[in-house]
């Protein structure tokens, strides 16, 4: 078998050897908020390095959009903040090394939902750094100094007051949707070693090797031509594997040890390093009897743990995406990015959009019970057309919310019978603005082609090797693409977003054309898309083409027990142009299967400030036993269109098309996951929806 | 302590400790098919057999494999259907879990040539793929069975 992936000789980060590299471990705070008094490493056994405040005094934040992380945190601000590190021969060494060191903590007063956060007199998690404005690492976003709150997203469109006293009809309800954790199978890993000339050098498990390199410059303080960040494929990521993560860690470690260090994970301590905001979402929407739409408002408190991260990038998507894809005269949207003293949350496979769709589409289905109307009727009645305008202003083309809609209903025979069964549609934006180059070479087999885009088992690289092979006249087979490496390759934003197929295809036409028109030998293009959203009123474009989907559920529940069973799971989600068929399937699938552990199964929780059930047992992800009865989906193409990316869009129709099809059998739930104690609570309490 | 075994067909012998797993012994002999994962034996990507039974490599140690046949994916005979089944359907992703994955459904389609389709979900139920490739996966299995 020639495919590495079948015949076990592919080599993932956590493989990746440096001779002579010592395996590393860390310490982690027990506290959930504390000061660090002291650090003593006066047992650390011999044969063994340990990196310690004092080694890390001098250098400098980082953070991919505010610059409120250090590469050991001087006061904890999570239970399994990172306080201190050791280098070993083995990783046994190193743990047994880890436990030598001592340190004293003051305990301070902790804050670990997002609503506590935001009250009056809440501890204060980064008094002096988070909340100023010159620490924002760009300048959309807008810290509240004085508080909690690392970010507001506001849009303002049309006057929402002066809506609902016009509407027929107001329903509100408030959702909760819990953390989740991504739960890749290959850990977080990475490997440094420091050059004899003084360059960085990683081997990292990252889907962001540009953002990594800017980052550890600002935080090392050496320019960042002096850092080489390879990215070898991951074995899964789903957004964990994004900005600074280890790499600070085992750069400082490996400079104190003279030696390359490599750290690699224990499964526990993947829920201490990153998963997915939870969310409090709070909607309003009015309509007129007919059902057309009047006014929307929505309020999210969006939990971003101990440090912003990527939150206010987050915190912003899921403030528009839950808007929906309708025609409404008056929208407000207030999202809030909140710190909290639990472990960080960041990029995860629907980036915010699966937290406030749940929201949205739920809300429409209580909407349609108020109105005595079909929830496939109201939608339609509502949804964006070609050559309307969104609440940012933006004029929307290429639209195809309707065909998804109905395809997903007919999947499900909606229209012949509605009951035990419900609907949802995903307006869903990809990262705008933004940049992608790549770089095409002549070989004596045929061609290479660099560009930073990251394997995590979504094809991109297949998909590179199917598009450049259609525009070079040749075998996808003769086409080398290497691992990304910020040496040799263009500039690319970041492998998030399912943005790559479609910049990098655009980006290839431009290498290809460039090519051509020179010696045959090289070429270089590169692409941007441009625009964003002004943060403060929502305006501008939040994205150059939208990802558009829909899913459908057909659901059983068992009465005694609460436990839900999906007999039919469907998604229609709108390709533009399939680049490949089976990759494209595979992404509709895994997407789905995600969204099915999000709606029923995934929940990260905590007690006393802890995170607890951190392993595989205690937190379900989807096995194969799983899957629903039936698990359909389609890919919509158009004449003539674009590539549409399509790694996320199939997961946040989901819980809601599932949390619609209860609802219509009178189980109304408003928090994910939909537990069986949730369902029979539902069936019980009525579960205090309005 | 030294532990001889047959590792895919060939004598070997290994110098571990006795806490040692067999996963920690055949990483350190540079087997990087079978994966470090979960700990604790419910994931399936360390998955090897042993004398032709899936078991977590995690959850043996080493000691217990002395004398035994361990067999990894690049052990499996050329002519298992379940590979080439594997890639004719595009059963895998990041391919993490794939070398468990083949390994459990070879051992599954030599114990039932013919499994249904809650049969196959019962034997790789141990093996979890998060990007999520059971559709195809249960495809291949199928397909491999009518090979």
């Amino acid at each position: 078998m020639s495919d590495p992936r079948l015949n076990g000789g592919i080599r993932y980060a956590q493989d990746v050897e440096l001779p002579g590299a010592w395996q590393a471990a860390f310490v982690r705070s027990p506290h959930a908020h504390a000061r660090v008094l002291s650090v003593d490493a006066s047992a650390l056994p011999s044969g063994t390095v340990a990196l310690l405040p004092e080694d890390v005094a001098g250098l400098g934040r980082y953070g991919c959009q505010l610059k409120d992380q250090a590469v050991l945190a001087s006061t904890a601000r999570f239970a399994g903040d990172i306080v201190a590190a050791v280098a070993a021969p083995t990783r046994r060494e190193a743990q047994a090394a880890a436990q030598a060191i001592e340190v004293a903590y003051e305990e301070l007063p902790a804050v670990l939902d997002p609503l506590a956060a935001v009250a009056e007199g809440a501890p204060l998690l980064h008094p002096d750094s988070g909340s100023s404005a010159e620490d924002a690492a760009s300048i959309g976003v807008r810290p509240l100094a004085g508080t909690n709150v690392c970010h507001r997203f506001r849009l303002l469109q049309g006057d929402v007051e002066a809506g609902f006293a016009a509407s027929a009809v107001v329903v509100e309800e408030t959702f909760r949707v819990a953390g989740a954790q991504h739960a890749p199978m290959e850990p977080h890993a990475s490997a440094a070693r420091w050059l004899p000339d003084g360059r960085l050098e990683l081997h990292t498990g990252t889907q962001t090797p540009f953002n990594l390199r800017a980052d550890l410059a600002g935080a090392l303080g050496i320019e960042e031509e002096r850092i080489r960040v390879v990215a070898p494929p991951m074995g899964g990521s789903f957004g964990s594997k994004t900005f600074t993560r280890l790499e600070a860690l085992v750069a400082c470690l490996a400079r104190k040890a003279g030696r390359p260090v490599k750290a690699v994970l224990d499964r526990a301590e993947e829920w201490l390093t990153l998963n997915r905001h939870p969310a409090v979402v709070r909607v309003r929407i009015g309509a007129g009897l007919d059902g057309a739409l009047v006014a929307k408002q929505l309020d999210c408190w969006v939990d971003t743990g101990a440090y912003a991260d990527c939150g206010p990038g987050v915190a912003t998507k899921l403030g528009y995406s839950g808007i929906g894809p309708y025609r409404i005269p008056h929208v407000r949207v207030d999202s809030l990015a909140v710190y909290t003293n639990l472990p960080p949350n960041g990029a995860f496979r629907g980036y915010g959009a699966t937290q406030s769709v749940w929201a949205s589409e739920r809300t429409m289905d209580l909407l349609a019970e108020r109105l005595g109307m079909s929830p496939l009727e109201l939608r339609r009645r509502n949804l964006l057309r070609d050559g309307d305008r969104f609440a940012t202003g933006e004029v929307m083309h290429d639209v195809h919310f309707e065909e998804c809609l109905q395809a997903a209903a007919d999947a499900v025979d909606y229209e012949q019978d509605p009951r035990g069964k419900g609907l949802c549609v995903l307006l869903k934006g990809m990262q705008t603005p933004s940049r992608a180059a790549i770089a095409v070479e002549r070989t004596p087999v045929g061609y290479l082609i660099r560009c930073a885009s990251c394997e995590m088992g979504q094809g991109v690289r297949e998909s590179i090797r199917l598009m450049g092979a259609e525009l070079l006249g040749c075998e996808p087979g003769q086409i080398e693409v290497p691992d990304p490496d910020s040496d040799s390759a263009p500039y690319d934003t970041r492998t998030t977003s399912s943005r790559s197929t479609h910049m990098m295809g655009r980006a290839l036409r431009e290498a290809v054309a460039d090519l051509h028109s020179g010696d045959g030998e090289q070429g270089h293009g590169e692409v941007q898309n441009e625009g964003g959203l002004d943060p403060d009123t929502g305006q501008g474009v939040a994205s150059t083409h939208w990802h558009q989907a829909a899913a459908a559920a057909h659901v059983l529940v068992d009465e005694e027990t609460g436990e839900v069973s999906v007999e039919h799971l469907h998604a229609a989600v709108y390709a533009g142009r399939v680049v490949d068929r089976l990759g494209a399937e595979l992404q509709n699938e895994g997407s789905m299967i995600m969204g099915l552990g999000t709606a029923l199964m995934e929940q990260v929780e905590h007690a006393d400030g802890q995170v607890t059930g951190t392993n595989l047992s205690d937190y379900n992800v989807p096995s194969i036993g799983d899957l629903p009865g039936r698990l359909t989906h389609e890919l919509i193409e158009s004449e003539g269109a674009e590539a549409h990316g399509l790694g996320e869009s199939a997961l946040p129709p989901v819980p809601a098309a599932i949390g619609n099809a209860l609802a219509s059998l009178g189980f109304q739930l408003t928090e994910l996951p939909m537990t069986a104690e949730r369902v029979l609570d539902a069936a019980q309490h009525g579960s205090g929806v309005r | 302590m030294t532990v001889e075994l047959l590792l895919n067909g060939r004598r070997l012998e290994l110098e571990a400790e006795p806490a040692e797993t067999l996963l920690e012994a055949l990483r350190r002999e540079g087997v990087t098919s079978v994966r470090p994962t979960c700990g604790i034996g419910v994931c399936g990507a360390c998955t090897v057999l042993l004398d032709g039974e899936p078991v977590s490599g995690c959850l043996v140690f080493v000691a217990r494999a002395a004398g035994r046949e361990v067999t990894t994916v690049e052990g499996l005979p050329a002519d298992d259907p379940v590979p080439p089944a594997f890639a004719e359907a595009r059963a895998f992703q990041c391919g993490y879990c794939t070398p468990g994955m083949v390994l459990t459904a070879s051992s599954l389609l030599r114990e039932q040539p013919h499994p249904s389709d809650d049969e196959i979900a019962a034997a790789l139920g141990g093996n979890l793929c998060r990007c999520g490739c059971y559709v195809k996966i249960a495809d291949a299995v199928r397909r491999a069975a009518a090979a």
